[in-house]
């Protein structure tokens, strides 16, 4: 119907691109002098948790019989997921912006505003507050600071034509720097002997447990993929997502049919933004159990990535959120267990971006997505106008 | 009959131009079949047909742009089938093109969008821009063109002047054969008379112009020759003295045409039903009751004055009104204000001053929106961008507009079942022809005029009291200008008002009760059907000032 991936197609090229790379990263391997064979290995236990042999040590399950043992390794399995949870987030927020025809580049910024709303209110109420109140309360400052961060550049866009990509480059610069300014000055750790830049740690109500002791995984796995779901309702089934993506595939068209694109526009930005703010606040709540410099790596960048290999769509999202949560896990398992640098996941990530761009240039979504890069000076002027 | 001449006893010199046997398939269509194609040296020759009879395709094979996948091609009886791989090898030979969309860069002088693509160098890769310069004026003299400012910007030239421009450019490069795809498509009609006089003068000289058209009476008028494609194929082939516009037109509309003008309606009484067409099932459509206002029209608009993007009063206080089951056509050369005073009408773009007024009901500070529930309907100019969201369905692009129409499938939450119910009875009534796939169908997949069978089914859905249609036949095949024509006709038996923007003075004279003329952003003169004409209308279009004084 629209630029989503066919299920079964594009299920089968993603897999075929991730086949590529993975031959690739062993060659490279190789050719570095180590094991590609062991590396590979490595990368796979770590990513999924699956094993050949019988386990060897606590929590570990086994599974099958005779030369065909294995065991699952729950904690490596559970830091893949977590990984995936700010990738779910931050993807599905990508793909919102350009189902809108908006390229939202701010991920990043709107995650780190909602982290740090999420930190602040987090830390009120000194544990006296009933904990399911104060995690909601929690959640809707992440989501209240993302759809803030998103939705300036939003109104930007549908009043004066500022272009999206640009302001939300902006917009992550100011709140990467306001972040910082904040962790050293104004919400600094009030812990002399801290001398990290990091706010206080948040109330114990405020926190999210993990499922598997000494993971990050919590239950903001199962509120992604609840989000993942919504989005996926918002987008196909409801006027909201249908007026989404009128905007985002005839804007012109839109606009005549009476759309107000404007609102549109900015509504999409603000939800964008609350989906990456309310990944922040997870962060804060399960991870880190405060704001720290740097907690938002490059999630919000990565999203862009999730979203694309995902084909726009949720459940598309979502395994390709997994998948690039459990490939970043495993790099690292790989890491330690082989030396073979972690850097070589990146290099799998890539290519299987190179795949999906190659795929993309002969795909609707293409359109979509250069449409919402390359805006002509003609809308902008139109908008401009409109907005006048 | 006078004794032949020595010329005529002479054996006939090679055709300037013989195509033989030329197929090009693209994916899905062929465009053209075994193709013939004669043209004698230094004769003006029509190429007609239809939309989609592959007359363009024709010619962009013969400029080199396409490669025929079977075929051959001579020029002057030489054979160059395997040299013509681009339009380079066709200016080597001689060829110059004129195509439909103009091809001046806007931001460079006349002089450099001349000699672009042959600049005379001289040693060390120097330009010689003063022989250029007088080579041009020369060619300009030639032609009748009198001395040009060749420093001027392409940008600030008239449509008309621009193209005169590109037959220089051609001329320029040595063209001997001179192609010209739909070259009076948006001329007003003494700018095209113009036009043909050069090209006239063109052929005298031994210049051999051939021209795509599907206007017959340009044909009659101005070709010694004339061949017919239709759906890919040869039709026949005319010598234009001998002949006559129904003869050609017959022609290319081949068996679909009983009588010789096959798309005329009936235009007051009963509509005739046709076996051809379904009728639009706009019978089930009931239109809200009208509530007869004494004395006031339907639709009134007071001294509109709209600005265009560049910030330019494009409408200068108009003042117009249609009735009920009126037809107001607005004739004007392209780019006459029309786009805009139409956008501010539908309210895509603010009126700087003046009130819009429909049933009573003032609309000037409405939405979009607000004003399509008052019961204004519109048909976009571009349908592509306008129109349709091309890579939607039909059942999503039938709802756009309606989202929030419970009955349509819309809501908060919108009912697939209801949307493609509706759809697929639109589908039916209106003949959208969807291939194999149906209602699901990507409407970018869809023929032109099945597209825009899905704009008007859209808009004729929403029981309109007030119908703007811009150029609604503009692309379309005969076949789909009849459905236009019947929804337009219908839609005003029914009481709603229909505003008509067209730049097919047949096509506004056939339809419309009125005709409203715009010259510069102004209505200079409101024509009943009875007094206008088109060479009335021709006039005021281009602002002819004793015209003016006649039509206020």
């Amino acid at each position: 119907m629209t630029g989503a991936v066919t299920p079964g197609s594009g299920l089968a090229r993603a897999l075929l691109s991730v086949g590529i790379a993975l031959v690739v990263a062993a060659v490279i391997m190789h050719l570095s002098g180590y094991d590609a064979l062991s590396g590979l290995a490595a990368l796979w236990a770590g990513a999924t948790g699956l094993r050949a042999g019988p386990p060897q040590a606590d929590g570990q399950i086994a599974f099958g019989a005779g030369p065909f043992t294995g065991h699952l390794d729950v904690y490596n399995l559970a830091q893949s997921l977590a990984r995936s949870t700010p990738l779910l987030f931050t993807g599905l927020s990508v793909a919102l912006g350009l189902r809108a025809g908006l390229f939202n580049i701010g991920a990043q910024g709107q995650m780190i505003a909602g982290a740090l709303a999420a930190a602040v209110i987090g830390g009120a109420g000194g544990g006296t507050l009933p904990g399911p109140v104060h995690l909601l309360l929690v959640l809707c400052a992440g989501a209240l600071a993302g759809a803030a961060w998103g939705a300036v550049p939003g109104i930007l866009r549908a009043t004066r034509g500022v272009h999206e990509v640009i302001s939300t480059i902006l917009f992550n610069y100011l709140a990467t720097n306001l972040a910082t300014y904040l962790v050293t000055h104004g919400l600094k750790d009030p812990d002399p002997r801290k001398m990290a830049p990091q706010t206080a740690a948040i109330a114990p109500t405020a926190h999210l447990h993990p499922w598997v002791a000494g993971s990050n995984l919590t239950a903001g796995l199962l509120l992604a993929l609840v989000a993942a779901m919504g989005v996926a309702c918002l987008v196909r089934r409801t006027s909201a997502g249908f007026q989404i993506r009128a905007v985002g595939q005839g804007l012109e068209a839109a606009r005549a049919a009476g759309i107000s694109v404007p609102g549109v526009m900015v509504r999409a930005m603000a939800l964008a933004g609350a989906l990456a703010g309310v990944a922040g606040a997870i962060e804060v709540m399960g991870v880190h159990h405060r704001y720290v410099q740097g907690l938002a790596g490059t999630y919000g960048f990565d999203g862009i990535a999730v979203a694309l290999l995902g084909g726009l769509n949720g459940m598309g999202v979502t395994l390709s959120a997994l998948f690039f949560g459990a490939l970043s896990n495993g790099a690292e398992f790989m890491e330690l267990e082989t030396n073979v640098p972690r850097a070589l996941a990146v290099i799998v990530q890539a290519i299987v971006i190179l795949c999906v761009g190659v795929r993309l240039a002969r795909r609707s979504l293409a359109r979509q997505v250069v449409a919402a890069v390359q805006d002509s000076d003609e809308d902008l002027l139109e908008e401009e106008h409109a907005g006048r | 009959m006078s004794a032949p001449t020595v010329a005529e006893l002479l054996p006939d010199p090679p055709p300037a131009v013989r195509m033989e046997n030329i197929t090009k398939r693209f994916p899905g269509v062929v465009a053209n079949r075994g193709v013939h194609l004669q043209v004698r040296a230094g004769t003006f020759h029509a190429v007609i047909g239809e939309n989609g009879a592959g007359k363009s395709t024709l010619l962009n094979i013969l400029y080199g742009r396409y490669r025929p996948d079977a075929g051959r091609i001579f020029l002057h009886g030489e054979e160059v089938t395997q040299e013509l791989r681009g339009p380079i090898d066709a200016i080597r030979h001689g060829i110059g093109l004129v195509s439909q969309h103009h091809a001046l860069i806007p931001a460079l002088s006349l002089l450099e969008n001349v000699v672009l693509g042959s600049e005379p160098v001289l040693p060390g890769g120097v330009l010689d821009w003063r022989r250029a310069a007088a080579r041009i004026q020369s060619l300009a003299k030639q032609l009748g063109l009198g001395t040009l400012d060749l420093s001027q910007r392409a940008e600030r030239l008239s449509v008309a002047a621009q193209q005169k421009v590109e037959i220089l450019k051609a001329l320029y490069r040595g063209a001997r054969i001179l192609l010209l795809d739909e070259p009076t498509a948006t001329l007003a009609p003494q700018e095209a008379e113009a036009l043909f006089a050069l090209l006239r003068g063109l052929v005298q000289r031994g210049t051999t112009v051939v021209f795509v058209t599907h206007k017959l009476r340009e044909v009659m008028a101005h070709s010694d020759a004339v061949s017919v494609l239709r759906a890919g194929r040869n039709a026949g082939d005319f010598v234009t003295r001998e002949t006559d516009e129904r003869t050609l037109l017959q022609c290319m509309m081949g068996a679909r045409s009983g009588s010789g003008v096959a798309f005329r309606v009936p235009l007051t009484g009963e509509l005739e039903p046709d076996p051809a067409l379904p009728v639009p099932g706009m019978e089930a459509a009931v239109f809200r009751p009208i509530r007869p206002l004494s004395g006031s029209p339907l639709f009134q608009i007071e001294h509109a004055t709209v600005r265009n993007l560049r910030g330019a009063r494009a409408v200068q206080d108009v003042s117009l009104e249609v009735g009920m089951g009126e037809i107001v056509g607005v004739a004007g050369v392209d780019g006459s204000g029309q786009q805009e005073l139409a956008e501010a009408i539908i309210g895509l773009r603010p009126m700087e001053t003046g009130r819009l007024f429909l049933a009573g009901v003032e609309l000037t500070r409405m939405r979009v929106r607000a004003r399509q529930r008052q019961g204004i309907a519109y048909i976009p100019e571009d349908r592509h961008r306008s129109g349709l969201v091309l890579d939607f369905d039909i059942a999503e692009n039938y709802l756009l507009g309606h989202e929030d129409c419970e009955d349509w499938g819309g809501g908060w939450v919108l009912k697939p079942a209801v949307m493609f119910r509706r759809a697929a009875e639109m589908v039916q009534r209106y003949d959208v022809r969807t291939g194999f796939r149906g209602v699901p169908t990507p409407v970018r997949d869809l023929s032109g005029g099945n597209q825009q069978k899905v704009v008007f089914a859209r808009a004729m859905e929403s029981r309109p009291r007030f119908v703007v249609a811009c150029q609604p036949t503009r692309g379309l095949d005969v076949e789909a200008t009849r459905f236009v024509y019947r929804t337009l006709l219908q839609a005003r038996e029914r009481g709603a008002g229909v505003l008509l923007f067209s730049l097919d003075l047949d096509e506004l004279l056939y339809l419309s009760d009125r005709v409203a003329v715009m010259f510069n952003g102004r209505i200079v003169g409101l024509l009943p059907r009875d007094t206008a004409s088109a060479e009335r209308i021709g006039a005021l279009m281009t602002g002819s000032a004793e015209a003016m004084e006649g039509a206020s």
